[in-house]
């Protein structure tokens, strides 16, 4: 029952009382039931706490202010002092009132500081390396940060500095890309770039587990695909000039490893609970969506220029996390046929489509490096995949109503449109018919969707 | 509670993990500045901006440079040490050391400092070398060789100043930096000399 509601009923029930529609006994009784007394003392309290918390933000803001404005004045060892101190109580208040109570503000406010705590860890390691003029790359110190964030939300189980790590980590990795194509040796970081496909699925596929976080499964799988593709293509550049086998087996790979593994991925084959399980399939949709959509450009099917010709050593080492993800895959697809209760390898409708589009993407793909070059059936190929794919998610979308679903499935059809009629030069009128009948299209399909949804 | 215990033994070890990185980032650099030998190199001044870390002054010494390392003794034995296919040069990512000599004049210090001059490089960190002697650990990068000195961090409200001692150099003046190296040859940037003043951060 709110304040407001009793305050209300205070104003009403002595205005009842005055006009003589209830005697001083009954008023007496509800304000008891009511405890019209407290009143007073919840708004002083309320009133205090306000005060409290605009006074705690305004000291927060002066001690900040004047932290800025003699930072620079400050020597290294109070700096130092000053941001490890800072670091330590953040930290350990953070994780006291977290820790006091699950619920209500307290422990909003433990979150808060324990990811304050998160931020001047990092503070810390850019200043300790500020301080000591050292000139190591910065994605090196993304790396170290999400390292240590890690350990917390591992410890913790915290899902806001598990997401938090999967940022730093992305960050680090996108800003390292470079490094994965500079000649040279091999350093430990420059490892970790490179090994990122399984260095990502290990660390924080189990996190997502730990803290049921969707957010941490999606995100972490999207660092390690866009890592394991980043090292596929990179591959196929690097041998581009020296073993077209290689170039096909990579190239066929790049297509076709990420969405076979993702289609079938179930938590059940880590003994984990299936509630990811739907976001893995939606990524390898979406995943289906833009390679599809790429590959039916006409300029991708052109001849592959060399970038880099100098091969090293540890370029073989990109193998590895390839091939562990397709020997996983392999096994996982043995096992989805599985399920159920027939004794048989057997797999849905939709799953047969998906398999049925890899390898169509497979073959397409082994033959214009293999056996000759097939740009014009591929380009065909292709779009044509694209446009099933987009009427497949038309299908599933009214078979089991989902609205989302329906609205990827036209947006893809929509763009797929529009990208080939920019991308061939038409006339003027003909752009106008395709325009016309998208817009129809898109009326009609939606106003028919919200009418035959099954569900 | 033992479960709460668990949590806060978790909680401390994964805080004590914390700290070990924080320190673990300038532990080498500490090492280098309270056991390294104080040596003086030349540079030539270079200027971008590193946003994480704050304004900083991108340095560049006489010895980052090829052309004065190859008419050092023990280039060419170390060219054909490393160079694998023939006439390349030196592979990216090759380490070496290059042997520094103090200026004769090092037994009075001399203010500003006068810079030490390279006398010879080798793959192999030098042992025994004379007392005025002292050996620089160097990577090849493209273009310029470099030795994990090339950055120096400054204030925002310093850095117009120092930029405008730099540009109002005569080309003949000294710019030069302190470097404290230590026995394994790492390197740290401790001041910069620039017109006899001297700037430390």
């Amino acid at each position: 029952m709110s304040d407001k509601f009793r305050y209300q009923l205070r104003q009403e029930a002595q205005k009842w009382q005055a006009e003589g529609l209830i005697d001083s006994q009954i008023y007496m009784e509800i304000a008891q039931r009511y405890q019209f007394a407290e009143l007073e003392d919840n708004a002083r309290n309320r009133f205090v706490m306000t005060l409290l918390g605009l006074g705690g933000v305004l000291l927060g803001l002066g001690v900040i202010t004047l932290v800025a404005a003699n930072w620079q004045l400050w020597s290294r060892s109070l700096r130092v002092i000053f941001l490890v101190s800072l670091f330590i109580s953040s930290n350990t208040a953070g994780f006291y009132l977290w820790k006091s109570q699950r619920q209500g503000w307290q422990s909003f406010l433990g979150q808060t500081l324990l990811l304050f705590g998160a931020l001047v860890l990092g503070a810390n390691l850019g200043l300790m390396s500020q301080m000591f003029h050292l000139s190591g790359a910065v994605y090196q110190l993304y790396f170290v940060w999400g390292l240590g964030v890690l350990a917390m939300a591992y410890s913790l189980r915290m899902t806001s500095l598990g997401i938090f790590t999967t940022i730093l980590l992305g960050i680090g990795y996108s800003l390292g890309i470079p490094e994965l194509f500079r000649p040279g040796e091999l350093s430990g970081l420059q490892l970790v770039i490179q090994q990122m496909p399984l260095l990502a699925v290990i660390s924080l596929v189990p996190l997502a587990y730990w803290c049921s976080s969707r957010w941490i499964f999606g995100l972490g799988w999207i660092l390690a695909v866009f890592s394991l593709e980043v090292n596929l293509v990179r591959q196929i550049f690097k041998f581009a000039d020296i073993s077209t086998l290689v170039v096909a087996v990579t190239a066929v790979m790049a297509c076709t490893l990420v969405p076979a593994l993702l289609w079938v991925y179930r938590g059940s084959l880590w003994k984990q609970n299936q509630a990811f399980d739907g976001i893995a399939q939606g990524l390898a949709l979406a995943f289906l969506s833009i390679l599809f959509y790429w590959l039916s450009f006409n300029f991708v099917w052109g001849d592959l220029e060399t970038v880099i010709t100098q091969l090293v050593w540890w370029d073989l080492l990109t193998f590895v996390d390839a091939s562990i993800f397709a020997v996983f895959t392999v096994f996982a697809w043995i096992r989805f046929g599985k399920q159920g209760e027939s004794r048989y390898w057997q797999i849905s409708l939709s799953s047969t489509l998906v398999a049925a589009s890899l390898i169509i993407t497979g073959v397409l793909v082994w033959w214009h490096f293999v056996i000759s070059e097939i740009s014009v059936v591929a380009i065909l190929g292709f779009n044509l995949l694209l446009f099933l794919l987009g009427l497949s998610l038309l299908r599933n979308a009214i078979n089991l109503g989902r609205r989302s679903t329906f609205w990827n499935g036209i947006a893809l059809l929509v763009l797929q449109l529009f990208t080939r009629m920019l991308e061939y030069n038409t006339g003027l009128v003909f752009k106008a018919v395709v325009l016309f009948i998208c817009g129809v299209a898109i009326i009609i399909g939606g106003v028919w969707f919200e009418r035959n949804k099954k569900v | 509670m033992i479960n709460k215990s668990i949590t806060s033994r978790r909680f401390f070890l994964a805080l004590v993990f914390q700290l070990a990185l924080i320190s673990s980032v300038p532990a080498q650099a500490i090492y280098t500045r309270l056991a390294g030998e104080m040596i003086v190199l030349q540079t030539i001044p270079v200027d971008p901006y590193d946003f994480l870390r704050g304004y900083s002054q991108t340095l560049r010494y006489d010895i980052s440079r090829y052309e004065t390392l190859e008419k050092l003794s023990g280039w060419d034995t170390l060219v054909q040490q490393t160079d694998l296919e023939k006439g390349e040069g030196l592979p990216t990512d090759t380490r070496f050391y290059v042997i520094l000599e103090s200026p004769l004049t090092a037994e009075t210090k001399s203010f500003p400092p006068t810079a030490w001059k390279g006398v010879a490089v080798s793959l192999k960190l030098p042992e025994n070398l004379p007392d005025n002697q002292i050996a620089l650990e160097a990577k090849a990068d493209s273009g310029w060789v470099s030795y994990g000195i090339e950055t120096y961090y400054m204030p925002e409200d310093r850095r117009e100043e120092i930029n405008t001692a730099i540009a109002n150099l005569q080309s003949d003046l000294p710019f030069v930096v302190e470097v404290k190296v230590n026995p394994q040859g790492h390197s740290v940037p401790v001041s910069l000399w620039i017109q006899g003043a001297e700037y430390r951060f």
